[in-house]
């Protein structure tokens, strides 16, 4: 589903990872541990195709390195559900209207699809009696669970989140944590990076390590391959990746 | 479908209310331009045609044509140019005797002298000079035909005066067009730098060019419809103060607003449409 094939990030002088290779499979769950400045967030800029690898090649599903056009980019974005680690919610608009947006971008426009998608998502991270409330209205622990609910409103197939419980007491931590592990069950691959070790053993899974944008631990994922019971996919059909005919393969 | 981003495009109309009445008076004040030379224009088109409606051409007869050959030539006549009237050499004579009206002078001309003749009133589309010259030329071959006059002079400065008012309307056209695209360019940039946050986030999240564009399109449509309703009230404004001393001034018919307010509408869809495709590419990844 994603793989890095020698790949290589380069900020200027500044090496942000270097010849990293991994893959992950559907349904996965992965942590992604590493200091900061390690290259995580690189990483995961590298998947939503929000920046190029200098060399190396990142594939997506069928998407398979160069740089896409800005639809294939876009419809690479619909299938991946992203948690940011400063939220990156609109503060002018309510709860509700922040995760109806990411359901209004998939393509359901209709009150009659978006509405209920919404208030279930919603639901499903306990905000339903705050979706009037305005992101600055809420706790930092209601934030993050609005920034989940957008990124799993659609059920996408793969779910990134970056430092989700980095400003977290404990116990909402420790909610957000048995959140994301709920929404892997059902069938999506989920990518948490953290540079906490105690959150990787709470969210389990396969763990890979960066190390100042080098690989240590966990490329492959044989040894850590959770097969999705076939029952909980059916009830929970996540999005596929996209499948665009003919990406562009333009310069890294 | 649609709604969302009407609510979208009104909801950055009024969180950016300031931006929004300064798009709305800039583009007024182009279309004002605009409306002011239309209405200039339609005044001045019907002058034209009603000076035009008295066209005519007066094709003198020979003494000698008898009733059978004139009547053959006005068949012939409305055939090929228009409608004509025949105007005996009494009936000329009486119209002289009104016109000049001093007994005197009538009574030094003595006998008639005027011939009969056909008062002709040219098809449209002959009512030009080139097509008036050919006409008068090729009426002089009939036999019964002794000259042809239709005051080519004055007919040459109405065409020219036409003419004119056209290339007018297509510099004034071009003039308010690029205007036009020059503030709503500068005024989705400013929207959008205002918006960036929000247009990033979208981005992120997947959406489309067109999804993100979209509201800012339909804002610029309010905007523009807002400007057109305001310069039409300025031109008419104009229209009223101008009747009170110029008999006849007349403000722009249905037609003419409808196509002002729906050009200038095409106009901004099309200039934001493309100033957007140009803005989004230097926002988000």
């Amino acid at each position: 589903m994603i793989q890095f094939e020698h790949v290589t990030k380069r900020y200027g002088e500044r090496l942000a990872l270097d010849d990293v290779s991994w893959r992950m499979n559907e349904g996965e769950r992965v942590c992604l541990l590493g200091h900061s400045a390690a290259g995580k967030t690189t990483l995961l800029r590298l998947i939503t195709h929000e920046t190029q690898p200098t060399s190396g090649t990142v594939a997506i599903g069928t998407l398979r390195g160069g740089r896409l056009s800005r639809a294939h980019r876009a419809l690479l974005r619909r299938t991946i559900g992203v948690i940011y680690e400063d939220f990156r919610l609109l503060g002018d608009r309510s709860v509700f209207e922040n995760v109806a947006l990411a359901v209004r971008i998939s393509g359901h426009f209709a009150d009659s699809d978006v509405i209920p998608r919404t208030l279930r998502a919603l639901e499903e991270v306990g905000l339903h009696g705050k979706q009037a409330a305005l992101p600055g209205e809420l706790s930092f622990g209601e934030r993050q669970r609005c920034a989940i609910a957008r990124a799993i409103v659609n059920r996408p197939a793969i779910l990134l989140a970056d430092e989700p419980t980095g400003a977290l007491e404990p116990r909402s931590a420790a909610e957000v944590l048995a959140l994301l592990g709920r929404i892997q069950q059902e069938g999506a691959a989920v990518l948490l990076g953290t540079t906490r070790p105690e959150v990787d053993d709470a969210f389990g899974g396969r763990r890979i390590v960066l190390e100042d944008g080098r690989l240590r631990e966990g490329g492959a994922p044989e040894h850590a391959f959770m097969p999705l019971p076939a029952a909980q996919a059916s009830q929970a059909p996540h999005a596929a990746p996209p499948a665009p005919p003919a990406p562009h393969t333009g310069g890294a | 479908m649609h709604l969302f981003f009407w609510r979208e495009a009104w909801r950055s109309f009024q969180a950016h209310r300031g931006l929004a009445l300064t798009t709305v008076f800039s583009l007024a004040a182009a279309l004002a331009l605009a409306g002011v030379f239309l209405l200039v224009s339609w005044n001045a088109g019907q002058a034209l045609h009603w000076i035009g409606d008295r066209r005519e051409m007066i094709v003198y007869l020979n003494d000698d044509a008898g009733e059978a050959q004139v009547q053959a030539l006005q068949a012939k006549i409305g055939e090929l140019y228009g409608t004509s009237t025949f105007v005996s050499r009494a009936q000329a004579w009486e119209e002289f005797t009104t016109q000049v009206g001093d007994p005197e002078i009538l009574k030094a001309v003595g006998t008639n002298p005027l011939p009969a003749s056909l008062r002709v009133r040219l098809r449209p589309a002959l009512q030009n000079f080139p097509a008036m010259s050919e006409c008068a030329k090729q009426l002089e071959q009939f036999p019964e035909v002794e000259a042809v006059r239709f005051g080519g002079e004055w007919v040459q400065r109405l065409d020219a005066l036409n003419a004119g008012a056209r290339r007018a309307a297509v510099a004034v056209g071009l003039i308010v067009a690029l205007a036009m695209v020059f503030v709503l360019h500068n005024t989705l940039r400013l929207a959008v730098l205002a918006r960036r946050q929000q247009v990033e986030i979208m981005i992120k999240l997947g959406a489309s060019d067109g999804f993100v564009a979209t509201p800012f399109v339909f804002e610029a449509l309010l905007e523009t419809l807002a400007a057109a309703a305001v310069a039409l009230l300025l031109v008419f404004g104009l229209q009223q103060a101008l009747a009170q001393r110029l008999d006849g001034v007349t403000f722009l018919p249905l037609e003419w607003i409808a196509a002002f307010v729906g050009g200038a509408l095409v106009l901004a869809w099309i200039a934001s449409a493309a100033a957007l495709g140009r803005i989004l590419r230097t926002v988000g990844a």
